[in-house]
């Protein structure tokens, strides 16, 4: 273990000891510049930094340090920069080279470089060649991934994963909704993996390349040379494995190769956009398998989750905005990272094309279109029964009155539902606009419409379809 | 918690602090500010964790403690209340109970104890500046910083250290100011020691700018000590502590030219008015304004030109040394550097075309040049 594993493992502990923002605020850019004799001289940015960790997490870290080496016996931090150091891999190598720098002696300068040079040597001639098997985008890693409440145990998890594959958390089941950040938390474990070991064979496959993957080897009957190649990984990430539901054979091979990872103490980690319970035709072996690791979920980010978003991905394209306008776009646009950063894109393009700042009034106006909720564009009531009988070939007439033919009652139950979650109406009122129903009618239709939608995909489908249509007016 | 200290004080303190205290959504202890007994003196602190700033004001404790507070919302309060002379303080279970006269308030806190700790100074302050030299200097220097994050070494001012004087430099690359500031040394010792190492150091903007406010028309001297890449400044009661910009300050004494072939001395006034009105007649952004130094008629043509709007010219009178010149300028550059002499009259200095200007003030009858404040300005080539 050398000074930057030691200290990212002592970090994967401490984090889970303190809250995040203390975390974030006084550990980033920290790092191990020596350790000798059983003392350790850790680099931070600034004086309150040092002055913090010296005082008040002292103990924190001299614990998780000791956890991995038990000869450490003295902790200090002296302040030093790494400003220039750009992210992602080339990292560590950096703060190789500011160790050097560091260290005046020419003895310890040699042995860095020395142990260093080779190991950069290897890894540069095998990462293109990696990637392209891999499948790992370099883009993804844990460093640009903005931790928050809603997925902060994802998050540690999966560090957790990749500081010790096989060992803690298998198989790791990381679920959510679309756009919070499951991909990149996937990615990460990879990115981070290969730049512990680039020797590490490491997959990552989404669901549905898997099954096509299959689907050929059985056509070029090479389905055994395909097992073969799977059972080999170290590290097999799948994505969107809710794809495989449906899909039979794909599930028995895939289980197959499962079984085959695990008990030779494989890592595997699993993404899907619901628990394992939820994906409805999958099979019960490979349920309680997925259920029989880690299983931790992905929320929607909280407004200063969001906010901490915006301001890196502004940060990072070199976009100013200010304060109050990136609380607007925080507040507004609030269910997914992938809107966040298309409303962000959206802004910088009109603020260049405009040739105008980004203000509070700019950005509004900018993203009129996406955020207006049905009650600012005038929908009523009336449009969502409109919407309703034309899609699904109903007279409004017959979708008020009291018939319980099972397609108009399902109908019925969507156009209460869209009324209550677009447009909030009252349970009352929503009772009367149907022929004067009683309002626990209406509750009964939103509740039972809620929760089918996460479980029946033509029910969301009608319902994604028939939001876009009210809103399309 | 229990004190009562004057409200004169009280309130200067608040305002000395409560600037440095950002919006923080990480860390919200960070818009706090934190009041703790030292010594039988109150001690006012906060930081944005790149600039602390603490002071301790006199008081009338009776019982020790501390806690923090939102800034904001004491500045707030006590920018408002009548002035009767004394305000008290106290703590009862984490709130803060102020009395001043017919006004009481109570102000929910958070715990001392998560305050961040402000980094104390090891030995001792190297050298003063004196406070009233710098109060004229920094704002001339403050407009050429460069806010190009790019380049961090650029968006501080650079202090070079010398025997008698301490040279101030700031610049975006496209112009460069700098100042000459006498240099008292309080520990001469420790000072040599500190040259040896180093004679150059970066301060970040922002950090200068509070030094700037915090300085009062009777402050004598700013004292200043530097450690471990960071900066102590003690000015009057008020101590603020920063981190230093890492990086290499360009070597920009090679830029300026040690001899100029063209002299022009101008009345401020005069050569504000011409490069604002040619301002006018340039492009938004790559304006330029032409300046003609004819030394047969004394004087200097000021002019410019935008294809869709139209054009100008202004003739100022001179006294003009030397050969006729002609330099393109950007007019939002040149009005700065003009805008910082505070003498009526300033002197012009070019070689060509092509190589920087230099403009500095002058004074006295014979017009003599000060060697305290140089602004370089580089043409726009043709």
């Amino acid at each position: 273990m050398n000074n930057a594993e030691l200290w990212q493992a002592a970090l994967g502990e401490i984090e889970l000891s303190i809250s995040k923002a203390n975390f974030s605020t006084w550990f980033k850019n920290t790092t191990i510049l020596s350790n000798e004799n059983g003392k350790v001289v850790i680099g931070v940015p600034n004086g309150f930094a040092k002055e913090w960790l010296e005082n008040k997490y002292n103990t924190y870290i001299f614990r998780a340090l000791r956890n991995f080496r038990d000869d450490i016996r003295e902790i200090s931090c002296i302040i030093y920069s790494n400003e220039q150091a750009p992210a992602g891999a080339t990292r560590k190598m950096d703060s190789v080279a500011q160790v050097a720098d560091q260290q005046s002696s020419a003895e310890n300068y040699q042995a860095n470089t020395y142990v260093q040079q080779p190991l950069q040597g290897a890894m540069n001639p095998a990462a293109p060649n990696a990637a392209f098997e891999n499948n790992i985008n370099s883009r993804y890693t844990f460093e640009n991934f903005i931790i928050g409440e809603n997925n902060e145990l994802a998050r540690a998890a999966c560090f957790a994963v990749s500081q010790n594959l096989g060992k803690i958390y298998n198989p790791l089941f990381i679920y959510g909704g679309v756009g919070l950040g499951k991909t990149h938390l996937l990615q990460s474990i990879g990115n981070e993996v290969l730049a512990n070991d680039p020797s590490r064979r490491i997959k990552y496959i989404t669901s549905e390349r898997f099954a096509n993957e299959l689907i050929d080897s059985i056509r070029n009957q090479t389905v055994n040379d395909f097992k073969s190649a799977y059972q080999a990984i170290d590290l097999l990430i799948i994505d969107d494995v809710q794809f495989l539901a449906g899909k039979e054979k794909t599930q028995n091979e895939f289980f197959h190769i499962f079984n085959a990872l695990y008990q030779i103490n494989k890592q595997i980690v699993i993404s899907s956009d619901r628990p394992p319970k939820a994906i409805a035709t999958l099979e019960d072996r490979l349920r309680s398998r997925f259920e029989g690791g880690m299983i931790a979920d992905i929320g929607k980010p909280d407004v200063e989750t969001r906010i901490a978003i915006l301001k890196t991905k502004s940060a990072e394209n070199n976009f100013y905005m200010d304060e109050e306008a990136i609380r607007f776009i925080a507040e507004n646009v609030k269910n997914n990272i992938r809107e966040l950063e298309g409303a962000l894109n959206r802004i910088i393009a009109a603020c260049e094309f405009n040739k105008k700042l980004p203000t509070l009034k700019f950005v509004q106006q900018a993203l009129a279109e996406i955020i207006s909720s049905g009650k600012k564009k005038g929908i009523q009531s009336q449009h969502v029964i409109e919407a309703i009988s034309q899609y699904f070939n109903i007279s409004t007439r017959e979708l008020i009155e009291k018939g319980r033919k099972k397609e108009i009652a399902y109908a019925r139950h969507i156009a209460m539902y869209l009324m209550r979650s677009e447009l909030n109406v009252s349970y009352p009122s929503i009772g009367s606009q149907f022929g004067g129903r009683d309002h626990t009618t209406a509750l009964h239709a939103y509740e039972k419409i809620n929760k089918e939608l996460e479980n029946d995909e033509k029910v969301r489908e009608d319902v994604t379809i028939l939001r876009e249509r009210i809103y399309a007016v | 918690m229990k004190l009562t200290c004057t409200q004169e004080n009280f309130k200067k303190a608040i305002y000395s602090t409560e600037r440095v205290v950002g919006k923080q959504i990480t860390l919200p202890i960070l818009e706090n500010i934190l009041l703790e007994t030292d010594n039988g003196m109150l001690k006012i602190s906060a930081t944005n964790l790149e600039i602390g700033v603490f002071l301790k004001i006199g008081a009338k404790i009776e019982e020790e403690g501390k806690i923090t507070v939102p800034a904001r919302l004491l500045s707030n309060f006590v920018n408002n209340i009548q002035n009767v002379g004394t305000v008290s303080l106290s703590v009862v279970d984490q709130t803060l109970h102020i009395e001043s006269g017919s006004s009481k308030a109570q102000i929910k806190g958070l715990q001392a104890t998560d305050f961040p700790i402000i980094p104390e100074m090891e030995g001792e302050f190297l050298f003063s500046l004196p406070a009233q030299e710098m109060k004229e200097a920094i704002p001339r220097l403050m407009i050429c910083v460069s806010l190009d994050s790019t380049r961090p070494e650029l968006t501080g001012l650079n202090f070079v250290l010398d025997k008698l004087e301490v040279r101030i430099a700031a610049t975006d690359s496209f112009r460069l100011a700098e100042s000459v500031v006498t240099l008292i040394k309080d520990n001469a010792q420790a000072y040599d020691l500190f040259m040896e190492k180093t004679t150059s150091i970066i301060v970040p903007l922002n950090t200068i700018s509070e030094v700037f406010r915090v300085i009062n028309p009777e402050t004598q001297n700013i004292k200043i000590g530097i450690e471990e890449s960071q900066i102590f400044f003690q000015i009057d009661n008020v101590r603020i502590v920063s981190r230093l910009i890492n990086g290499k300050y360009p070597p920009y004494q090679q830029i300026i030219p040690e001899t100029f072939a063209t002299k022009v001395i101008l009345s401020k006034e005069d050569a504000l008015r011409a490069v604002k009105i040619a301002g006018i007649f340039t492009h938004s952004k790559a304006g330029e304004v032409k300046f003609s130094v004819n030394a047969e008629d004394k004087e200097v043509l000021v002019q410019s030109k935008a294809e869709e709007v139209g054009e100008n010219k202004t003739n100022i009178n001179a006294e003009i040394e030397g050969p006729s010149v002609e330099a393109l300028f950007n007019p939002r550059y040149m009005a700065d550097g003009l805008q910082a002499v505070s003498t009526s009259y300033l002197a012009l200095l070019m070689n060509s075309g092509s190589s920087p200007a230099v403009l500095r003030m002058v004074q006295g009858e014979k017009k003599e040049e000060m060697l305290n404040y140089t602004y370089i300005i580089m043409p726009i080539k043709n």
